[in-house]
């Protein structure tokens, strides 16, 4: 019995004491890190709609997005968060468009677990730089191998059709349902 | 250790001994693949014959030197590693950069084969881990074909131009190649895997000499014959037909030359029919239902895997002991 | 245990770690976190630091306190002072280094059950005194972070053309994308082991010789 109870009493000071020390850095680290999270969702909205003032949260349903403000206070486009399944995971990225929806803005892929150097390419400014004033009616396209002559398709990356086409899969389904929220 | 390897023959019974040499057999595997080399020459340009020569050289120094460091005895000459020179270029695509190809050549050698202790104790063919390496390594160019001189219905070809193999078009396009045209090797693809006709030309004369075992080529083609006939039947438009499925892409010299290998391959007659039914069912999923267009060689290193447990699984009962399972 | 006893062993504590007991390439433990993560010396690195630190405070509790712990509950409590550390290290990583701490992903909070730190506090702190197995835990796991750095090394030069970020290979070396994925860490660490193998085996001939 009292074997059991020293046992029980140890475990129970180990686990007070863990426990204790933890909230304590955690209290301390807590705000940095949503100082950080804040700070990286600000980065990738004002990277997807340029020229903005002022942004704001909005929830409808399931989908979380962005109102973009420029100075005087006037809706100059939305920031979209969408995730989707690529080649080998995850692609999380964030949508600028335009107020009317009509065309993007930017993209800005936030993380991927693609093959580097591959599929991981569409990573690369080059790739997300493509996006910027692609027409989203009536769908985005993508084309292999050369250069695109249809104002709403961008090029895939060489040899990561796959990965190419989960980012442009990703951006079609978010736009499709964002628009009979709006 | 020479004697040591010759004192450890690994089959079942009856012993039989026969004249034949690995350096014997080797060099008759050699000659059966010439006239797919040939071809794929006349196909794919001098280019291509540059990329034999790199990569008998690399193998070959490669193999000597491995051999020299480990102070084993001198294998150069049994022809083994000519063989895995030849078959590494003839899985590859016709304008892989030659340093890619030193590169698959020396992996192909030390990691496919000097590391398990040389040839006859390799567990996977060693063209097809240093495929698998470049294939890793640059997913880029081993993806990047051209066409071929003599094309589609034999109409022939000036330019060399980039072009998709017909497993991709299928995979990618839904586009199904014509089976005379993949049966003769007027297609895209890896430089010596194109001509169907002439890779079982140079197979028929080695298993009429009982060089390869028949039994692995014959159970992998049936069992991708009539999976990919299942399919087919149940859905033509998106499942291409069987014969297709035989003579496209790297199924042919892969069942003929690569899953035969006597070292990597199960030592029981049954076991030889386990190792390519399941050849056969791993590229019909990976062809149909996987990320990439060619599944034959991951198939043949993933069955090279279970070789030992083949064996072991179908091991003949020793007769006057136990009832059976 | 007597001080001199002490003194005499405090080097070959700290030394084995390295190259006698190298946790990755004699004991071969903690082997996810090493081929997951050495994709480049920075994320080797880090992570090695992380198990330092890890490491380090763990072995030195459960040395102190090794005399009070029930030998019931002992393995229960171990995890219990290493999961503190380990959710200490992932905290700061995620305030300080965020770019990091995403690069190295779930690996952090792994470290949780690697065996070298477990291993480390059954097989040594928990028997050991206080300086002796503070100098066991940080000999083992530098000896860990040298061989990540290592592996992360070969992989980053071969892979990205790349050493610490900085470009080392000429534009005339394309890069081995292999190297960076799953097989190449299998690959590399495999050639790691037979050379330190063959280097054992040599230097045994010549001291028998």
């Amino acid at each position: 019995m009292n074997r059991r109870l020293k046992m029980l009493l140890i475990m129970t000071l180990f686990a007070c004491i863990s426990g204790g020390v933890l909230s304590l850095v955690y209290l301390i680290s807590a705000p940095l890190i949503e100082a950080n999270m804040l700070e990286e969702e600000r980065r990738s909205i004002l990277n997807v709609v340029p020229g903005i003032d002022s942004y704001e949260e909005r929830i409808e349903g399931e989908m979380k997005y962005f109102e973009c403000k420029d100075a005087s206070g006037f809706v100059v486009g939305y920031a979209l968060p969408a995730k989707g399944n690529g080649y080998q995971g995850v692609i999380k990225l964030m949508v600028g468009l335009t107020p009317d929806l009509s065309e993007i803005t930017g993209i800005s892929i936030l993380e991927q677990v693609e093959t580097p150097g591959l599929g991981g390419r569409i990573s690369e400014q080059v790739f997300q730089d493509q996006f910027q004033g692609i027409k989203t009616e009536p769908a985005v396209g993508y084309v292999k191998n050369q250069a695109p002559d249809k104002d709403t398709d961008i090029q895939a990356v060489t040899g990561a059709t796959i990965s190419s086409r989960s980012v442009v899969t990703i951006i079609n389904r978010n736009i499709v349902k964002f628009r009979e929220i709006l | 250790m020479g004697e040591e390897a010759q004192a450890l023959i690994l089959s079942t019974s009856p012993h039989a001994k026969s004249t034949d040499s690995v350096r014997k057999i080797m060099g008759i595997v050699n000659l059966m693949l010439l006239p797919a080399v040939a071809f794929s020459i006349y196909q794919f340009g001098l280019y291509v014959l540059a990329m034999y020569a790199v990569s008998i050289a690399t193998c070959l120094a490669t193999e000597y030197l491995v051999v020299r460091w480990r102070k084993r005895p001198f294998s150069l000459n049994d022809g083994s590693a000519l063989v895995t020179a030849l078959l590494l270029v003839m899985v590859l695509p016709p304008r892989f950069p030659l340093y890619g190809v030193i590169l698959g050549a020396v992996v192909a050698i030390v990691i496919g084969k000097q590391i398990f202790g040389g040839i006859g104790y390799n567990i996977f063919n060693p063209a097809l881990i240093g495929r698998a390496f470049l294939a890793a390594a640059y997913p880029v160019w081993i993806t990047s074909w051209i066409t071929p001189r003599i094309g589609v219905d034999g109409i022939s070809m000036t330019d060399a131009v980039s072009t998709a193999t017909p497993l991709a078009q299928m995979k990618f396009d839904g586009v199904v190649a014509a089976a005379a045209d993949l049966f003769l090797g007027f297609i895209g693809g890896s430089i010596g895997e194109t001509s169907a006709l002439l890779l079982l030309i140079g197979a028929i004369y080695l298993i009429v000499k009982k060089y390869i075992k028949w039994r692995i080529p014959l159970s992998i083609f049936l069992t991708v014959a009539v999976l990919g006939g299942i399919f087919h039947l149940i859905n033509p438009a998106r499942f291409p037909n069987p014969l297709f499925h035989l003579f496209a892409g790297g199924l042919m010299i892969g069942a003929l030359y690569m899953a035969t290998d006597m070292v990597t391959s199960p030592i029981t007659k049954k076991g030889c029919v386990y190792f390519g039914i399941g050849i056969g069912l791993l590229v019909i999923v990976i062809r149909l239902f996987g990320g990439l267009s060619e599944g034959a060689m991951y198939a043949i290193l993933f069955m090279n895997a279970l070789v030992p447990l083949i064996n072991r699984a179908t091991k003949p009962r020793i007769f006057g002991t136990g009832a059976g399972e | 245990m007597a001080a001199k006893d002490d003194r005499k062993s405090v080097g070959v504590e700290f030394v084995k770690g390295f190259w006698k007991e190298n946790p990755i390439l004699v004991m071969l433990l903690g082997m996810c976190p090493t081929l997951a993560v050495t994709t480049s010396v920075i994320n080797g690195l880090t992570m090695g630091l992380a198990v330092v630190f890890v490491l380090t405070c763990s072995s030195l509790i459960v040395s102190i306190v090794r005399n009070i712990i029930p030998k019931q509950v002992r393995i229960p409590v171990f995890i219990v002072i290493i999961a503190t550390f380990v959710t200490m290290v992932d905290l700061f990583l995620k305030a300080f280094l965020l770019d990091l701490s995403k690069a190295l992903g779930p690996f952090i909070p792994l470290i949780v059950v690697n065996c070298i730190i477990l291993g480390r506090a059954e097989a040594f702190a928990s028997k050991k005194g206080v300086f002796l197995s503070v100098v066991d835990a940080l000999g083992v796991s530098f000896g860990f972070t040298i061989t990540l750095i290592i592996l992360g090394g070969i992989r980053e030069v071969l892979g990205m053309r790349t050493f610490f970020g900085h470009p080392v290979l000429g534009e005339g070396f394309e890069p081995w994308i292999v190297m960076l994925l799953p097989p190449g860490a299998f690959i590399t660490l495999g050639l790691l082991l037979g050379v330190k193998n063959s280097i054992d085996k040599r230097l045994k001939e010549k001291r028998s010789r």
